[in-house]
């Protein structure tokens, strides 16, 4: 290549190459700001399309739908309120006894546990976390509920039987096999943002309160629980937001029955177990339509669930970053 | 720095290309002729099994087919998402107006056995419409029930609770089934009702004719209705039901073929086809609760008209003879002359 | 956040019952032990049986066969080369959108407009699968039949969020030096972001990519509505509906079948293997991100 004389010609291409530059910049930040507005539009989209194709049910059974303990696909008379009932019940008690457990979880990992021994079971709960809802759910129905039927239910029936809830005859499928499958999903979710929630509470306020003299159980009582307690509140939300939604492991094992049922030991149906048996054999327009207003109620609930977790969070980081 | 802009750029354009394939119009992508995809009645799939093999080796003709219930069989028809839907209930009136001109062919004749999981109970339990209907309706909770006695009074019963299984998906089996309830019980009539779903008043829903036959196999005292070839190939014990007759009836091929003996000679609609509870002329042998099962195709269906019709006719002819070890009775002359005229309707329009 | 102060007084008070706090403490101590140790023999119960059931099922032909029809033995070979084709359609749809997402959030949007954006990704993140798989039902399925893009742009929406947000933490801890040296040799800001940022956090996007991978590779409920009506064949054709593992699991779950169950068991642990590595290689992938940022 032979060595151009500097002339003025090159000076507009040295423009042209300045402006290539920067429409480089503006086309990169472009299209990233599409992107993120995909994402936000999706959202906004998924939310939007869920209630619109609710609309025929919505505007058929107006809001007592939600209160309505009726799914009579001969009559067309359709309620949600059965399947509110099973989703919120099997989700409260494994929320129940999920909380402690990994609150207790998270306290053995970052207090009591040695980091040898911490290490290794961390990502035990982790893999725990990893597995498939449905192979949960497999578990579920052929080993856990013959268990729950033969051992479990028994057992809190000789104890408790006293309750409405532990009457009846034991059943491999039902509320309690559902909801204890649900705990062993969310435990590790709960566990896991415990654990960082522990791991994050300032040193020294806890050596603080231990060089005060109170014991070990004192210090995480009075600092860790105050200072993680937005955070765990959080996490319980989320944990509460996941087992909501959860439809096909509750399906294997809820039982699909429509109706409120008075034991735990009966079988019941939650949203997404309901939507996950029926919709695809939905075969009337107002019974597809009414599918569709279970899925938007679980829709809403599940967000409510999400979203006060991330405000509770963001809540909480603001006021973090203030001290 | 090139690399990972050439990933980038690689990622974005099959990102494009991917969304761009899925736009294309699905009629384009759909396999060549030769090939039709079926789904629906997890009641026929047994069968349907058997024709795949066959079919393909007599015309080359590759037909897939998947067992979801036939509610997702009619849907996925009316949404002609797939060449036949397969269902053990026919189209209602207003399913039938949805589907925009749909044909429901009858292919395929067996009976629903009421298999159960009773331990301990040394010979085969007898029952009959009423005491079947009063357990599903949550009235006969103990196997040792005094009405269930007085039909088995030579066996031991046990005081074992009854869970009666049904099913939690959109079924032709559940239709069939609640139908012959309907029929011998005012009280299922009035409360319940016959469809592919309803509101069953106890028991336990499971998916699918497995997933129903999988909860009797797993829980004592469960009972169900279920296609007899899942009963027998699971090994599952069923009962005899009692007919009008009086006698107590198998779910075996002789109990099926009394059962639609008093059909008409002609059979012009299939509203003439509903075989539950069969008067007594039919027999002492006639078994309550047979059903037939239909295909449901588009009369206008494209190019996969000439494939179907060779496809349905070859089921109703030389298929036929695949059903009896499966405990499905081969379809009497009258209803196969029904469904060779209703066949000439499949066209590829225009 | 205000820390509630341990009240000295508080502490004299109950110094009294020391035995008291002496049993609490130890009893504090056992109940977290036996949680941990609980959560454990969950994981290795779950673990065990699958094992148990699921090992003595694999064979070759197990991987190279397809579903059998009724009543008969065979493999999974159709569903694993569903959910690969599915998962991988997934990834190439997710993975540079949300990329793309991230880098917007930590590049170029504002704290507040970033904020907002974590929430709004942690809030889709939160949408239940089965209210996606209707979503997309919704808007695809109906009218076109089902089809394996169909499923794999659910997946995808359930991959979005959660790339995005580890993409985006993980970007966040970029050094900023590391941009301004760039920058400050004239190099452009989307050159910067691509050959000097991205390169530096590949580590952590990857761990984000592979742990959702992990996650969608085992949802069912989305797969449901989109991908299920499938026949039994091995094939490639992605605009009709392909079978998947987790469905397959899912319909053999409650058979009766011996046969069928057995399969389902084998599946579940071909899943599990292939989400259990997912994870350990999300390990390795955080580890050396680690060092790289920690040696930088």
């Amino acid at each position: 290549m032979t060595s151009a004389p500097f002339e003025p010609t090159a000076t507009p291409e040295l423009d042209l190459r300045r402006r290539g530059i920067r429409l480089g910049d503006v086309l990169f930040k472009g299209i990233a700001i599409v992107a993120a507005l995909a994402a936000v539009v999706l959202l906004a989209f998924i939310a939007w399309k869920i209630l619109d194709l609710a609309r025929p049910a919505i505007s058929h059974f107006g809001l007592s739908f939600i209160w309505t303990d009726v799914w009579d696909p001969v009559k067309e008379e359709f309620g949600a309120l059965a399947f509110i009932y099973g989703t919120v019940v099997t989700s409260v008690i494994a929320l129940v006894l999920a909380t402690p457990l990994s609150i207790a979880i998270a306290l053995f990992l970052t207090e009591i546990a040695p980091r040898r021994i911490a290490a290794p079971i961390a990502t035990m709960v982790e893999l725990l976390a990893a597995i498939p809802s449905v192979v949960l759910g497999l578990w579920g129905i052929i080993v856990f509920g013959p268990w729950v039927r033969d051992h479990l239910e028994p057992w809190l029936q000789g104890v408790l039987g006293f309750l409405p809830i532990f009457s009846g005859d034991p059943s491999q499928v039902g509320i309690l096999p559902a909801a204890l499958v649900l705990t062993i999903m969310i435990v590790p979710i709960t566990s896991a943002i415990c654990r960082e929630l522990f791991l994050r509470v300032p040193r020294d306020l806890v050596d603080g309160s231990l060089a005060l003299g109170s014991t070990r159980w004192e210090a995480i009582r009075g600092v860790m629980f105050a200072y993680a307690a937005p955070g765990i509140a959080a996490a319980v939300l989320l944990g509460l937001g996941r087992a909501f939604g959860e439809a096909i492991a509750v399906n294997q094992t809820i039982g699909n029955r429509n109706v409120i049922p008075t034991s735990w030991f009966e079988p019941g149906n939650s949203l997404g177990s309901m939507i996950a048996a029926q919709y695809t054999g939905a075969t009337s327009v107002l019974q597809a339509g009414s599918i569709l207003y279970l899925a938007a109620i679980l829709m809403v609930i599940s967000l409510v669930a999400n979203v006060a977790a991330q405000l509770i969070v963001v809540r909480f980081e603001r006021a973090r970053r203030a001290v | 720095m090139k690399r990972v802009l050439a990933l980038v750029l690689a990622l974005a354009v099959a990102v494009a290309v991917a969304l761009a394939a899925g736009r294309t119009d699905r009629a384009a992508a759909k396999p060549e002729a030769g090939s039709l995809v079926g789904t629906g009645s997890t009641f026929v799939f047994p069968l349907v099994s058997k024709w795949i093999p066959a079919i393909d080796q007599a015309y080359g003709t590759r037909v897939t087919y998947t067992g979801t219930g036939s509610g997702t069989g009619i849907a996925q028809i009316t949404a002609r998402a797939v060449d036949f839907g397969a269902s053990d209930a026919p189209l209602s009136p207003d399913q039938l107006a949805a589907c925009k001109g749909c044909l429901v062919i009858p292919w395929a004749l067996a009976a629903m056995s009421v298999p159960y999981n009773v331990p301990g109970v040394d010979g085969r339990i007898r029952l009959s419409g009423p005491v079947l209907a009063n357990i599903y309706l949550g009235r006969i909770t103990t196997w040792n029930n005094a009405a269930i006695k007085a039909l088995n009074p030579k066996l031991n019963l046990p005081g074992t609770k009854i869970t009666p299984v049904y099913r939690a998906d959109s079924s032709g089996s559940t239709y069939a089934f609640t139908e012959y309830l309907s029929a011998v019980s005012p009280q299922w009539k009035s409360k319940v009702g016959f469809n592919t779903a309803v509101n069953f008043p106890a028991g336990v829903g499971a998916r699918g004719s497995s997933g129903v036959s999988g909860i009797v196999k797993s829980t004592a005292g469960a009972l169900t209705y279920v296609d007899a070839a899942y009963a027998t190939t699971n090994k599952l014990t069923f009962a005899t039901i009692k007919n009008r007759s009086g006698k107590f009836a198998t779910p075996g091929l002789r109990g099926i073929k009394a059962a639609v003996s008093t059909l008409p000679k002609k059979i012009t609609s299939v509203s003439q086809l509903e075989i539950v509870n069969p008067p007594k002329a039919a027999g002492k042998l006639a078994y309550p609760i047979a059903t037939f099962t239909y295909v449901i195709v588009a009369s206008n269906s494209g190019s996969k008209a000439a494939d179907l019709r060779k496809f349905i006719y070859w089921d109703v002819t030389q298929g036929q003879k695949f059903g009896p070890p499966l405990w499905f009775q081969p379809l009497p002359v009258p209803v196969q002359a029904f469904a060779f005229r209703e066949l000439k309707k499949i066209q590829a329009g225009t | 956040m205000s820390v509630t102060p341990v009240d000295p007084h508080d502490i004299t008070v109950r110094s009294n019952g020391l035995r008291r706090r002496r049993i609490v403490e130890k009893g504090f101590g056992v109940v977290a032990i036996l949680a941990a140790l609980m959560a454990c023999a969950i994981l290795a119960v779950v673990l065990g049986t699958v094992i148990y059931k699921g090992f003595s099922q694999l064979s070759l032909s197990f991987f190279t066969e397809p579903r059998p029809l009724f009543g008969e033995q065979g493999g999974i070979a159709d569903a694993l080369v569903g959910s690969a084709l599915i998962v991988g359609m997934a990834m190439l749809m997710a993975i540079p959108v949300a990329v793309l997402v991230a880098i917007y959030m930590s590049e170029y949007a504002g704290p507040r407009v970033s904020r907002a954006l974590r929430v709004v990704l942690d809030v889709l993140n939160g949408v239940p699968a089965i209210v996606v798989g209707i979503f997309v039902f919704g808007i695809l399925v109906v009218g076109h039949g089902q089809s394996a893009v169909y499923g794999a742009f659910a997946l995808a929406i359930l991959m979005l969020p959660m790339v995005s947000r580890a993409t985006q933490e993980i970007l966040d801890v970029v050094p900023q030096s590391l941009r301004h040296a760039s920058l400050a040799l004239g190099v452009t800001k989307w050159r910067t972001t691509l050959s000097i940022v991205l390169p530096a956090a590949i580590g952590g996007i990857l761990t984000g990519v592979v742990i959702a991978v992990a996650r969608v590779a085992g949802e069912t409920a989305p797969l449901l509505f989109t991908t299920s009506v499938a026949a039994n064949t091995v094939s490639l054709d992605v605009h009709g509906a392909l079978p998947t593992l987790p469905v397959l699991i899912y319909e053999n779950s409650e058979s009766p079948d011996p046969n069928a169950q057995a399969a389902g068991w084998a599946a579940a642990l071909v899943l599990i293997v292939f989400v259990l590595l997912l994870n350990v290689l999300a390990k390795f992938f955080a580890g050396r991100k680690r060092r790289k940022l920690e040696g930088s």
